[in-house]
């Protein structure tokens, strides 16, 4: 039994040889279908009977049967439902302190579960692994297989051909193996793979099926390891730009910094960009009002120190590639510009400050600055950046993304920011428990107004915006691999369902009148384009024609197709269309005659 | 960016009228299922008519000379019952293309001017926007929606499925509804996100997915009913339910169709999730981030594989792999419409606020 789905090959066997009975007799009593088999992949070990060697036989069988895959990819798809539900570490941080906030008692035990970090859990690379083993442990064997068939020639022809799925006779003039000389002509040139005996010729097609199907499984292994490359070799980072600033590619310029596991600093692409402007473009009118057009970064970058200074126009959906490295706009928000004089009148404080948006719609941004160098004391504000400003009482808005009236309102601390404490502090938030709140109404400024503090803690002046942009830097040496790898498998899926193995055999049999009589019979696997009948009837009509042939049948059960299963019981309980013809012969056989239709020729092999 | 306010009140016209005329074409399938008696399985219960006559060179000759056994010659055996209860196959060629019976001509014609009042309804958004029209959550439940209609019509025209309409169309027509009463967003353009060829290629073939697999689910459902419907008969029990299957191909007729339809839109679906990994690679810098919208196309992708390799296993062919298939569509389903109004993430396209 294999992991894969579709068909595996037909059986082999040699058809006239002893089958054990429930297979081939209408009269055998149905089987539960699962119970017996031989190598089933489900039967049940004999404890008493396995040494070591038999329980690993055993567990490998276990693992590589198709239902421990199904089971595994249902475990799979039900693993992946709480990385939808609950935040997540990797997608969205934040998201997950605030659940903590709002369920302080459940967080900690979904935490210690790894629902918060469920596509890096433990158990959810426990599930894929093991379904990749039992993709491998499926899919080498029977690429072997497949390999070794590849010389294999078609089995001899079941004796009576009428039993098929599609069978056709009709009576020539010619001698039989003339005939059959003739069938192998037309069937050769028409590609099929040939096996000739005494009064029969065997043609099979379509081995491109089984190619497309391992194609698929294999495609999907790499796919896995190339997605393993880039978490071996890749990195992730982020920075935050402000308009006039620039950086170089390294571990201590970027904000966030995600190395794979052999990544060291020294191995960053040295390429350096600033940040020339930035532009965004809003809806202004219409019921998308506020919604933007478009956002353009421009960018000068160096591929390496002291190359030549290249331009850009980053996008969102335009990434700029430098050095295999890409560079991608992820955000932009407003970054407004402060100058603080302390209390002993020395500037302390003379730059842009980055914003956070809190409201996506109009931008209305949260930041805090941090003046640790003040006299005499520490300084720290906390700030609503309104973009465009609108009166609405007491309340802080902003009415439009665009800074068309941009105000900032503040509310100033003073005390000890905690800076030294030695525990890192994150620039986007203010630690209040050394602070004190000045008492001073929080009016917001207009660009060039100032704020005199109270107690001669000194002075802030709001000078006017700078826009930011956040940039995602990813390097992703899996990337094309992952790409390759995806797109093999879509083809291999694509030819597994589009091929349709099938068989035709021809049978020559001299009659007493010195006319011949011929068969023609034919099998295919049901697929999706289907139309075997087709393909039969105009095979049967060209080799009548070769064989200037007379007296022409046809029978043909449904589309001549068979549909795949491994359980050849399945044919005696009725699901299958049983060949036309074998029901009433078939009924009154005898099993120990073997009927000559041997409906092995007609199962998979998946069984083994 | 103007939009062409006339063009998308013409649109939303256009809309409404295919809903009419799919209701019409419900009304039209109906009366065929409830009056056309003398028509019962047809084209079903004498597939070995439209065999033989697909096959008249082989035929021809051969009168008078030994027949296969005809369903008289294997009377009593319930395995050569069920063949000759005429298994054409649905690749039967048959002996007409044409849907026959007047209700059923009436009803698949109305869902074929409904189908080209729909794609109109659909081109003349795309023109007033100036852009590709499946850019939020109404534009897409009305573009795959119109997709599942024309996988009716094309199964209709080659595999004679004339006995879907009712079935398939009674799902478009709801969520057309509720498209346009509830989910109804006005033209617009595209936010920055969405302003990329790869929208044409990504989400044109996840809308062609789901209809085919809408398409497939309808069916699947049918056959879990129709098989249900057959095992209490079987077993003496009544089936409220039987005169509907008995104008409806065998159960396993209707497993095969389904099949076929996940068939064609497993690797469709696959393609979009591909393409969709490649335009995150260029949006967002990553081509898989377990976004919500990917972590359910996943699921979706996986529980359908499931009913692949269901379908190859012995013991969970028949209705345990159907089962597995309206799981499938389920997680599609909550992916296109749960993802989009419960779940926030990057694909927050819907235009639902």
């Amino acid at each position: 039994m294999t992991g894969l789905p579709a068909d595996g090959e037909f059986r082999e066997a040699a058809p006239d040889v002893a089958r054990p009975a429930g297979i081939a007799t209408a009269e055998a009593p149905a089987s539960t279908g699962d119970a017996g088999g031989p190598g089933r992949g489900t039967g049940r070990p004999m404890a008493a009977r396995l040494g070591p060697l038999g329980w690993l036989r055993w567990a490998w069988r276990q693992l590589t049967s198709m239902r421990t895959a199904l089971i595994l990819l249902f475990l799979l798809a039900l693993a992946s439902v709480p990385g939808s539900v609950l935040p997540q570490e990797g997608i969205d941080p934040a998201a997950v302190t605030q659940y903590y906030q709002s369920h302080p008692s459940l967080a900690p035990i979904l935490n210690h579960l790894s629902l918060f970090s469920v596509f890096a859990a433990p158990w959810f690379a426990a599930i894929y692994l093991l379904l990749f083993a039992s993709l491998a442990g499926c899919v080498l064997p029977r690429t072997f297989r497949l390999v070794g068939s590849a010389r294999q020639k078609p089995p001899r022809a079941p004796s009576n051909l009428r039993r098929l799925p599609a069978s056709a006779s009709y009576v020539t003039d010619l001698a039989p193996a003339a005939a059959l000389q003739k069938a192998s002509t037309l069937l050769g040139g028409r590609r099929f793979r040939l096996s000739e005996g005494d009064g029969w010729v065997s043609a099979e097609k379509g081995y491109l099926r089984e190619v497309g199907n391992l194609l698929f499984h294999i495609a999907l292994l790499a796919l896995l390891i190339s997605v393993g490359l880039g978490g071996i070799w890749g990195y992730k980072a982020n920075r935050l730009l402000i308009v006039g600033q620039g950086f170089a590619n390294t571990p201590t310029a970027l904000d966030v910094f995600h190395p794979g596991r052999l990544v060291s600093p020294s191995d960053l692409q040295p390429f350096a960009i600033n940040l020339l402007n930035f532009r965004a473009e809003y809806e202004t009118s219409g019921p998308e009002l506020d919604q933007p057009i478009t956002y353009d970064a421009g960018l000068s970058y160096t591929s390496q120190p002291g190359a030549r200074t290249q331009h850009y126009m980053l996008k969102v959906n335009h990434p700029l590639v430098v050095d295999s490295v890409s560079v991608y706009l992820i955000g932009h928000g407003y970054a407004p510009v402060f100058k603080v004089t302390d209390g002993t009148g020395k500037v302390r404080w003379d730059g842009p400050v980055p914003f956070i948006p809190v409201d996506q719609t109009t931008l209305t941004s949260e930041g805090v600055i941090k003046v640790p160098d003040a006299e005499p004391y520490q300084l720290g504000f906390a700030g609503v950046f309104l973009p465009t400003e609108v009166d609405s009482g007491n309340q802080l808005q902003s009415a439009f993304p665009a800074a068309l009236n941009p105000r900032v309102s503040l509310v100033a601390f003073k005390g000890n920011l905690g800076m030294n404490s030695g525990v890192p502090q994150s620039v986007y938030t203010l630690d209040t428990k050394g602070l004190s709140q000045l008492p001073i109404a929080a009016r917001p400024l207009a660009a060039g107004q100032s704020m005199k503090l109270p107690d001669g803690a000194g002075t802030i002046t709001y000078l006017g915006y700078q826009q930011w942009v956040s940039l995602a830097i990813t390097y992703d040496p899996g990337q094309l691999p992952a790409l390759v790898s995806g797109f093999t498998a879509l083809a291999g899926l694509i030819l597994s369902f589009l091929v349709r193995r099938r068989r035709v055999f021809v049978r020559a049999i001299a009659a007493p009148d010195g006319s011949t009589e011929v068969l023609v019979g034919g099998l295919a696997r049901s697929d999706a384009a289907g139309g075997f009948e087709t393909e039969f009837a105009e095979l049967a009509r060209q080799l009548r024609a070769e064989h200037d042939g007379r007296q022409m049948q046809a029978t043909q059960v449904g589309d001549g197709t068979v549909d795949e299963t491994e359980d050849p019981d399945e044919r005696e309980r009725g699901r299958l269309p049983v060949p036309a013809g074998s029901a009433a012969t078939v009924a009154s056989a005898n099993a120990d005659t073997a009927p000559a239709a041997n409906p092995e020729v007609l199962t998979s092999r998946e069984g083994e | 960016m103007l939009v062409n306010t006339t063009l998308a009140d013409t649109s939303n016209g256009l809309l409404l009228s295919a809903v009419v005329l799919y209701a019409l074409a419900m009304l039209c399938y109906a009366g065929d299922l409830a009056f056309a008696r003398h028509r019962v399985m047809a084209g079903f219960a004498t597939a070995r008519v439209g065999q033989a006559a697909a096959v008249p060179e082989l035929v021809g000759a051969g009168a008078g000379a030994p027949v296969a056994p005809g369903p008289a010659a294997s009377a009593g055996d319930e395995s050569a019952g069920a063949v000759s209860a005429g298994d054409g196959g649905i690749d039967a060629p048959p002996a007409s293309r044409w849907p026959s019976g007047g209700w059923l001509r009436l009803g698949f014609g109305l869902t074929c001017v409904g189908a080209g009042v729909h794609v109109a309804a659909i081109l003349t958004r795309g023109l007033a926007e100036d852009r590709v029209p499946w850019g939020n959550m109404y534009e897409f439940i009305g573009a795959f929606t119109c997709m599942a209609v024309l996988v009716l019509i094309a199964a209709a025209a080659f595999y004679r499925a004339y006995y879907m309409g009712l079935f398939v169309l009674l799902p478009v027509v709801l969520a057309l509804g509720i498209d346009l009463t509830w989910i109804y967003t006005p033209a617009g353009s595209l936010v920055p996100a969405l302003q990329s060829y790869w929208i044409a290629i990504h989400v044109t073939a996840m809308i062609v997915a789901i209809g085919l697999f809408l398409f497939g689910a309808v069916v699947t459902t049918l056959y879990l009913l129709a098989d249900r419907s057959q095992r209490r008969l079987a077993a003496g029990q009544p089936s409220w339910s039987a005169g509907i299957w008995e104008r409806l191909p065998r159960p396993e007729i209707l497993d095969r169709l389904s099949y076929r339809s996940v068939l064609f839109g497993f690797p469709v679906w696959t393609f979009g999730v591909m393409a969709g990994a490649i335009w995150a690679d260029h949006a967002w810098g990553r081509y898989w981030g377990w976004d919500p919208k990917e972590t359910w196309s996943f699921i979706t992708w996986v529980v359908y594989a499931m009913f692949l390799h269901a379908r190859a296993t012995a013991g969970w062919r028949g209705r345990r792999a159907a089962w597995i298939h309206l799981a499938g569509f389920a997680c599609l389903m909550f992916n296109v419409i749960g993802v989009n109004l419960f779940i926030t993430g990057l694909h927050s396209y819907a235009g639902m606020s």
